[in-house]
């Protein structure tokens, strides 16, 4: 289970800056960055290295943000390895909000985060297929 | 929390309305001569009208004489108005110009003294009495918002905690440390601070009872809204500068109508079109002659604030005539596709979503192929913002929905950031007219 944050931003040039900037000068480190967009806002996803606070800090400049538990999971760096993430999800009919990835250093595998309404479901059938699932601290 | 009413001039605010006609045509009588020869202004109007100051002989009479408007006020920029020699003027204020110049108002000593009565009239109308620490957070300085409740508060004999506009951070700590137990700023900086305060987790330590809230248009759910919050009552306070400041009126723990000091303002309410007189509890522009002012008189001032009137004894004893809730104003108010849309109705519509979402808007008119548009924006707060987009969707669609309703009109909805919106230490702007119509 991982901790990602969403911010809320207006679709207007340098919206995504000022949320950077911001957890800059809070010496944040972000992990991982995703974002959703409509014409007029969009959201940013993001996974940082101390979500509690880096919500705080943005709060305090004004940015609507909220908390929401995700799922991480590891793959391997292989073709078909997210297809056959995606065909145990769609198997066992759980529906995906959004995903994304991103890569942890060190020469570690690549991590795909996704959202979904079926949050215990999803785990029960992950660990079933022996898909590593990635917590906060394993970042 | 129980209530004792109090009522500070019982003789005045309670009197028959007789003997209150009698003693306003009295007053009426002296105003015209007083004015009449010694402000060119005022001789020229009546000269043209045909009238004379003998003419006037009672408070009946005065449908008889000219308007004066906030055009008149700048063409005599700043002291063309003035009705005794320069050196009796003891003070100046001055209004916000939303067109450049200032509207500024000049006093004599008594009427400095009498905007303190009128303010401690409200004050007392709010339960409050010398034992009192008023916390005013009005800005201090040639807006008469902090002056004038700042000279209440030493007419009462209350406490006044002088803080000024801004720093909301200190505000708090001062409201806490001081143990203020009343505060007064304008209602869209009362709810913010409101949710600040209670955000900060302190409401509890506060000593507050009631606020003081005007110099803008609010709603009822608004009043309601910030008394759940802070457990107190709100009351709210017009007044404005040109003819006095805060103090003129104000609505008692009743909240029937804001009770017009009537022994030294005459109000009435006309027709915007064609300045008939409405009738009572019929909506029209409110129209002000100040009986008892000597600085800067003003005969039959038309404020451009849309408000009713009634007579009659309200629950709390005065007799006092009642102006309801401001509406707007006839320049705030918007003509959009042929119907008439005001701020007000927006802020109504948004509280009553309940908890959904906060009542931060702005209003922007616009006109596109010929077509009036109108895009309301309305802030995101924490509390309903969503990590999905197809939630925030239905929520923008749920506000269409619910403003087409209550406007008449449908809008645009526009999800902004907090803060977007010009926080209001001062005046909430709410509406922005881009229309470039001539």
């Amino acid at each position: 289970m991982i901790r990602q944050l969403s911010v809320f931003v207006e679709n207007t040039t340098g919206s995504i800056y000022q949320v950077t900037s911001a957890l800059n000068e809070a010496g944040i480190n972000i992990r991982a960055i995703s974002s959703f967009d409509t014409p007029d806002f969009g959201i940013l996803r993001l996974v940082v290295d101390d979500t509690a606070r880096a919500k705080e800090y943005l709060t305090s400049r004004g940015f609507v943000v909220r908390i929401h538990e995700v799922i991480g999971v590891e793959l391997e760096d292989r073709p078909g390895s997210l297809n056959a993430l995606l065909h145990t999800m769609a198997e066992n009919e759980i529906s995906i909000n959004y995903i994304y990835s991103f890569i942890i250093r060190n020469g570690k595998a690549p991590v795909m985060v996704f959202s979904t309404d079926g949050y215990e479901k999803a785990l029960e059938a992950l660990k079933k297929e022996s898909i590593h699932i990635i917590s906060d601290d394993e970042l | 929390m129980e209530w004792k009413e109090q009522i500070r001039d019982p003789q005045m605010e309670c009197a028959s309305r007789d003997e209150m006609m009698t003693l306003q045509g009295e007053k009426l009588v002296k105003l015209v001569n007083r004015v009449y020869g010694a402000v060119p202004f005022y001789t020229q109007k009546m000269k043209e009208m045909g009238v004379e100051p003998g003419d006037i002989r009672g408070i009946e009479d005065i449908t008889k004489l000219p308007f004066t408007t906030k055009e008149d006020l700048r063409d005599n920029y700043p002291f063309g108005l003035v009705a005794v020699p320069q050196e009796q003027i003891a003070r100046v204020q001055g209004s916000s110009g939303t067109t450049g110049k200032l509207t500024l108002a000049a006093y004599t000593k008594h009427d400095v003294e009498l905007w303190g009565e009128c303010a401690a009239r409200c004050l007392a109308m709010a339960g409050l009495t010398a034992a009192d620490r008023i916390h005013v957070c009005y800005g201090y300085g040639l807006f008469t918002g902090g002056m004038g409740l700042d000279l209440g508060a030493q007419a009462l004999g209350a406490m006044a905690i002088p803080m000024s506009a801004g720093n909301t951070q200190r505000q708090m700590m001062c409201m806490e440390d001081f143990q203020a137990t009343a505060f007064a700023c304008t209602p869209s900086y009362a709810l913010y601070l409101a949710e600040s305060l209670a955000e900060a987790g302190v409401v509890d330590r506060l000593k507050l009872k009631a606020g003081i809230h005007g110099a803008e248009p609010w709603t009822e759910e608004m009043r309601h809204k910030i008394e759940d919050i802070l457990h107190i009552n709100c009351f709210d306070i017009y007044g404005l500068c040109e003819v006095l400041g805060p103090g003129v009126a104000q609505d008692c723990i009743h909240h029937k109508g804001l009770h017009v000091h009537h022994d030294h303002f005459y109000p009435e309410v006309l027709n915007p079109a064609d300045q008939s007189p409405c009738a009572e509890g019929e909506t029209g522009e409110l129209v002000f002659t100040t009986l008892s002012k000597e600085g800067m008189p003003l005969i039959r001032y038309r404020t451009k604030d849309l408000t009713s009137i009634t007579y009659g004894t309200c629950d709390c004893g005065r007799t006092s005539p009642r102006i309801s809730k401001f509406t707007g104003r006839t320049d705030d108010m918007k003509v959009i596709r042929g119907v008439n849309v005001f701020p007000t109705q927006v802020e109504t519509a948004l509280l009553k979503m309940g908890g959904d979402v906060a009542p931060h808007y702005l209003m922007i008119v616009d006109r596109e192929n010929n077509m009036d548009t109108l895009t309301v924006m309305v802030e995101v707060d924490e509390r309903f913002f969503s990590d999905e987009i197809r939630q925030l969707d239905s929520l923008r669609a749920k506000i269409g929905a619910v403003l087409k309703q209550a406007l008449g009109v449908s809008c645009i909805v526009k999800l902004v950031e907090p803060k977007t919106i010009e926080r209001s230490e001062g005046k909430a702007k709410r509406v922005i007219d881009r229309r470039n119509l001539v």
